[in-house]
């Protein structure tokens, strides 16, 4: 998008305008990659280095590492890591609980192993050269990815407390009908209500009622 | 993997502990698998091919089981995993099972409120064991609840569903005790003479691993009489009982889909094969049988999949069902839970259990208790 733009803006001056703000468009899009911690862990050579540049360039706080760890480091947000047959075994956290978000960089030779690639449970796959788009498709979207799946488990456990709530407020429901002799609907109201007064929970009132209840019977 | 003509093994994972505080009954699932297996392969194998596992004893560590199950999947190139007793060991192996899109047998019961399309769970969840407990010491023993567990999540968790079961027929919790995983003795004194002194009709026990021994020990040593205030248990099996001593163990009651007394053929083979393998005053148990059933659930599996891709395997299971020990047992389609039969019963001198309840027929698994969502008094 960058280039169209970039291009639209030579053919003539009244595209002028459209061009900046394609241009600050992405500059803006890029800010999200402002002061990352990013790792390399690759050989130096012309090409790490190219890769190096393009994250500084996108004012990543770069680190680089090299020869490999045992241990892949967990301080950062983003690791690139060279992928080596031995690599899932260098990566401390369990897959399905990442701690970063991980591009491994496939260096173009020997057989194309997948299942190794699924083994990393990596979040992208880098090919050199490190071009400004390889590099900035590979952040956006591991990054991207590495965050959804983190939201997503932060749903389930959302959803798992829900469920217990859920239960509360029934019991709570059912002892409120049988004491205070009202309806299911003016049960509710009544939990809602103290709810909102007391700045609380639903489920909170409705576990204090229940444990109340239990002292009191 | 695919191949008709090959005779390259089936490739399965193990893990249950050999070592640490949880031996006692992870060692028992631990023998079911393999005996399971050693059956298959005396048969000839599944499809022309034997089933070969590969055994790591994670030391009674939940973590080490997250590590075993990615070096499992990772280095090993499996697939399918038997494993794990603690919910907290399960909870470790999840995201793994689940990211690398493997498949986790367990057969254990557990405190339910879970779901994964990569779990076949073939334990009770609490409505078929806790239900009908709590209905059963009500009629038997009395209403007042003393609660001892273990500090982890199947213990909280399960408390919470008999606290909810216990309150909503009437009952109440009178006392509710905690003791670190893996404690020892006298962790144990205390809270005997705090119940002595609260005098409950029934101790509800959720402690697990070798400190259940050491529960009912000191209940013995402070003169209580199972008679009038026993302990129960949802997984105090033949095995602790053996480990706590016989006249230790006699009068108390636990709830489980399987007792080694269970009546039938299938039974008979099962215990007569067991003990001809390990010796004769090896009892069998719950979590035995379910390592042992689910095995063979695996096998008639794979036989129509003939492949071990976890996507084909889990659709193939689903509604599938097998003669097991304890009568007969069925996938349950919506759940991935096991229907299983739902028995209690009370120990005897002889470290078995005397049937006092049996279900008429196997009981659907509800690992989510939505046909439960009120109370006993109108199930």
């Amino acid at each position: 998008m960058a280039r169209y733009d970039h291009a639209a803006g030579k053919r003539g001056p009244s595209h002028k305008t459209a061009a900046s703000a394609g241009q600050s468009n992405i500059q803006a899009q890029q800010k999200a990659f402002w002061d990352l911690d990013v790792a390399i862990i690759a050989r130096r050579d012309d090409e790490g280095e190219r890769l190096m540049r393009e994250l500084q360039r996108l004012r990543c706080n770069v680190r680089h590492i090299w020869p490999m760890p045992p241990q892949i480091p967990v301080q950062f947000d983003l690791v690139f890591c060279t992928l080596t047959e031995d690599l899932p075994q260098r990566i401390p956290w369990i897959p399905g609980e990442p701690e970063a978000a991980l591009v491994v960089i496939d260096c173009g030779t020997g057989e194309l192993d997948l299942q190794l690639i699924h083994n990393c449970a990596a979040h992208g796959v880098l090919h050199y050269p490190a071009t400004p788009r390889t590099t900035q498709t590979c952040v956006a979207l591991a990054r991207g990815h590495f965050l959804y799946e983190k939201r997503l488990r932060g749903r389930i456990d959302k959803l798992d407390e829900n469920l217990r709530t859920m239960r509360s407020v029934e019991r709570a429901k059912s002892l409120l009908i049988r004491m205070k002799d009202v309806t299911e609907e003016e049960a509710y109201n009544y939990l809602r209500r103290q709810a909102m007064e007391r700045r609380v929970t639903i489920g909170a009132v409705a576990n204090a009622i229940i444990d109340s209840h239990e002292l009191l019977s | 993997m695919r191949s008709n003509n090959t005779s390259e093994p089936w490739r399965v994972g193990i893990l249950f502990s050999r070592t640490g505080f949880m031996a006692v009954i992870e060692e028992t699932q631990l023998r079911g698998t393999l005996t399971a297996i050693d059956e298959i392969n005396d048969k000839g194998g599944i499809n022309g091919r034997p089933v070969e596992p590969i055994v790591y004893d994670p030391g009674s560590d939940s973590k080490a089981y997250g590590l075993y199950a990615k070096k499992l999947m990772v280095e090993d190139g499996v697939s399918t995993i038997f494993g794990c007793y603690t919910s907290s060991s399960r909870k470790a192996v999840l995201p793994v099972v689940e990211r690398l899109d493997g498949l986790l047998w367990y057969p254990t019961l557990y405190e339910g409120f879970e779901f994964s399309s990569n779990v076949i769970y073939t334990g009770a969840t609490p409505n078929q064991n806790s239900v009908q407990l709590c209905r059963t010491l009500m009629e038997l023993y009395g209403t007042r609840f003393y609660f001892v567990g273990s500090d982890y999540i199947y213990p909280r968790e399960s408390n919470r569903i008999m606290r909810e079961l216990i309150r909503h027929s009437g009952g109440s919790v009178v006392g509710e005790r905690y003791v670190k995983f893996g404690a020892d003795r006298s962790a144990f004194v205390p809270i005997m003479r705090d119940i002595q002194q609260v005098q409950p009709d029934v101790i509800f026990s959720t402690v697990v691993g070798e400190a259940t021994v050491f529960l009912y020990q000191a209940y013995a040593d402070m003169g209580l009489d199972p008679k009038v205030t026993p302990i129960a248990s949802l997984t105090t099996s033949e095995a602790e009982v053996r480990a706590m001593g016989f006249d230790v163990g006699e009068g108390h009651l636990t709830a489980a889909p399987y007792f080694q007394g269970v009546g039938n053929d299938s039974n008979t083979t099962f215990v007569n094969r067991y003990k001809k393998r390990y010796g004769d005053d090896e009892p069998t148990n719950m979590c035995l049988e379910a390592s042992y059933f689910q095995v063979n659930v695996f096998a008639k599996t794979l036989e129509k999949t003939n492949s071990m891709e976890t996507n084909l395997m889990r659709d193939s299971v689903m509604g599938s069902e097998f003669d097991a020990p304890q009568g007969g047992v069925s996938i349950n389609p919506i759940w991935g839970h096991a229907d299983l039969w739902t028995r209690i019963g009370r120990a005897n001198r002889q470290g078995q259990f005397d049937i006092v309840y049996e279900s008429p027929t196997s009981v659907k698994a509800d690992p989510y208790l939505i046909g439960y969502g009120r109370c006993l008094e109108y199930s």
